[in-house]
């Protein structure tokens, strides 16, 4: 299942803030779609400290969707939708 | 389903003490710029030229601003686009070092007219700088994404590189180590490129990421971030040769002149973009880093108006112009902005090194992170402003009453200098408290 978090209207470090805390309630077989107004790249060490998959691709209203799932959990890796952006959305 | 996880190293983030050896150090000099206007009094604010105006500069431009520029480099690379700078514990000790005696050696050069100090500072600065550059050029190298925040830091570096070079030629003109006709020209080309090259196209780049995330403003236009750092340097390309022009006797003072207004009018195009998002921002609370971008925006205007008074011609001759324009490029636009950027930039890594640490620990819930105002209260940073504030107005009247004035002035900076450094200081204990009970929670497991 998708859990959506949209942190592109947030101060840092709200955003993290609000992903790990996301992260915390997530089950197997559900995964994590974040809206980001950029590449997180600080936060990916933690995902890989945590336990957590992840994949960034650029597009979606923010910018950037980063999906975030439990390691070898496979339903969720297989139920992330293929990317409906394959150009960086272009600024406004 | 390409997953990004095993392409990224867990060191993404350059150890706390990378940047904070630099943002800890910078108030210091600060602070010595302060003594010396003390010191001094008006003998460093009556000409440009005085030994003691140009130690001051120079501890203002190089050991304030570029000490906390280059330890920002440091840290933003890996941040803004996953580009670590390589051995970065090796190239920040060097550099901090290196730079550091280059700045107290080219300040008492300066003040004694001592040329072996001048020849130690240029070898110390020359050696620090390129080793900064020669590290951050291969980070800049590595990215693969384009965007507007990397071109811009790429030519903000080429404009550093630049600065160097005309900085050395100067001070070894200056020291009697070569003959150099040009000097004076020569030496504001030096701060043509170093203050509208490097820290312009700086904090310009810079602004593009910080003014909307900071700040939760819209995004600066897309035409706005691909066209203006490239027509900024290119502009700065063609205005060096015209001055030279002029300073050789070849061309009319009107020429470099002229070609000025374009770079002019492109600042004030930027401080103007940035004030109108910054008007137009999502959430409206009053943030002590917004009121220093403020304050630097206007202070470009301000320059601008200046720097136009200059353009009649007996004004221009008058000293009382050349330290009013420096006061408000350094202190008002460039000071402003950098300083600000440290309430953002250090409660934001003490804040994120104890939130990895506790994240790799599993401590939540054991032991609390402080959170970012917690680190640094804005009351205390207000504290800071208000004494940065009065310091520029300050300085800003001392350059017309230099006796009555110019040690006021100095108070009021070394105020301001104590105020940051102990600011700093705040988060730097703070963190270190935390650190601590996070040792203690992992070795009682």
């Amino acid at each position: 299942m998708e859990h959506a978090l949209d942190v592109s209207g947030l101060e840092p470090p709200e955003p993290m803030e609000r992903i790990l805390e996301a992260l915390g309630t997530l089950e197997k077989g559900d995964y994590l779609r974040i809206m980001h107004r950029r590449e997180p790249y600080l936060i990916y060490p933690m995902f890989e400290n945590m336990g957590f998959a992840w994949h960034t691709r650029p597009g979606g209203p923010a910018g950037y969707e980063i999906f975030v799932w439990r390691q070898n959990d496979e339903a969720a890796c297989a139920e992330i939708p293929p990317s409906r952006w394959s150009q960086p959305r272009k600024q406004k | 389903m390409q997953v990004n996880r095993s392409s990224l190293s867990l060191d993404q983030a350059p150890p706390i003490s990378v940047p904070f050896r630099f943002f800890l150090t910078a108030p210091v000099f600060g602070l010595l710029a302060a003594l010396l206007l003390l010191i001094y009094g008006p003998e460093a604010l009556s000409t440009r030229w005085a030994p003691a105006t140009l130690a001051l500069t120079h501890l203002i431009t190089l050991g304030f601003l570029g000490l906390i520029m280059c330890g920002a480099m440091m840290q933003m690379l890996p941040v803004l686009a996953g580009s670590p700078v390589p051995s970065v514990e090796w190239v920040t000790a060097v550099v901090h070092l290196l730079l550091s005696i280059g700045v107290l050696a080219l300040a008492a050069g300066f003040l004694l007219g001592a040329n072996a100090l001048l020849h130690l500072a240029l070898a110390a600065l020359g050696g620090g700088f390129l080793v900064f550059i020669a590290a951050v050029a291969i980070a800049l190298k590595r990215i693969q994404a384009q965007n507007a925040t990397i071109n811009g830091m790429r030519l903000a570096v080429l404009a550093l590189f630049i600065t160097v070079m005309l900085g050395l030629t100067v001070g070894a003109g200056f020291s009697g180590m070569i003959s150099l006709g040009l000097l004076i020209p020569l030496t504001d080309v030096h701060l043509g490129w170093g203050l509208l090259g490097w820290v312009g196209l700086l904090v310009i780049s810079v602004a593009y990421q910080v003014v909307p995330m900071f700040q939760l403003t819209p995004e600066y236009p897309a035409r706005l971030t691909r066209l203006l750092a490239w027509a900024l340097f290119g502009a700065l390309m063609i205005w060096a040769p015209l001055y030279l022009a002029w300073g050789s006797g070849g061309l009319p003072r009107l020429a470099p002149d002229v070609w000025m207004l374009a770079p002019a009018a492109a600042y004030g195009l930027f401080a103007g973009v940035t004030l109108w998002l910054q008007q137009n921002r999502r959430r409206r609370v009053s943030d002590i880093t917004l009121l220093f971008w403020r304050t630097g925006m206007v202070a470009i205007a301000v320059c601008l108006l200046i720097w136009l008074w200059g353009l009649i011609p007996a004004e221009a001759y008058r000293p009382a112009w050349p330290l009013l324009l420096g006061v408000w490029l350094l202190f008002g636009m460039a000071v402003s902005v950098v300083n600000g950027m440290l309430y953002k930039i250090v409660p934001f890594l003490a804040w994120f090194h104890l939130q990895s640490r506790q994240v790799a620990l599993m401590s939540m819930g054991k032991v609390k992170v402080p959170n970012m105002k917690e680190l640094i209260p804005d009351r205390l940073a207000q504290r800071q402003l208000y004494a940065h504030l009065a310091t520029l107005i300050l300085l800003t009247l001392a350059v017309f009453w230099p006796g009555f004035l110019a040690r006021i002035a100095g108070l009021s900076l070394g105020v301001s200098c104590i105020l940051l450094l102990l600011n700093m200081l705040q988060a730097t204990r703070r963190y270190r408290q935390v650190n601590q009970e996070l040792s203690e929670f992992a070795a009682s497991r």
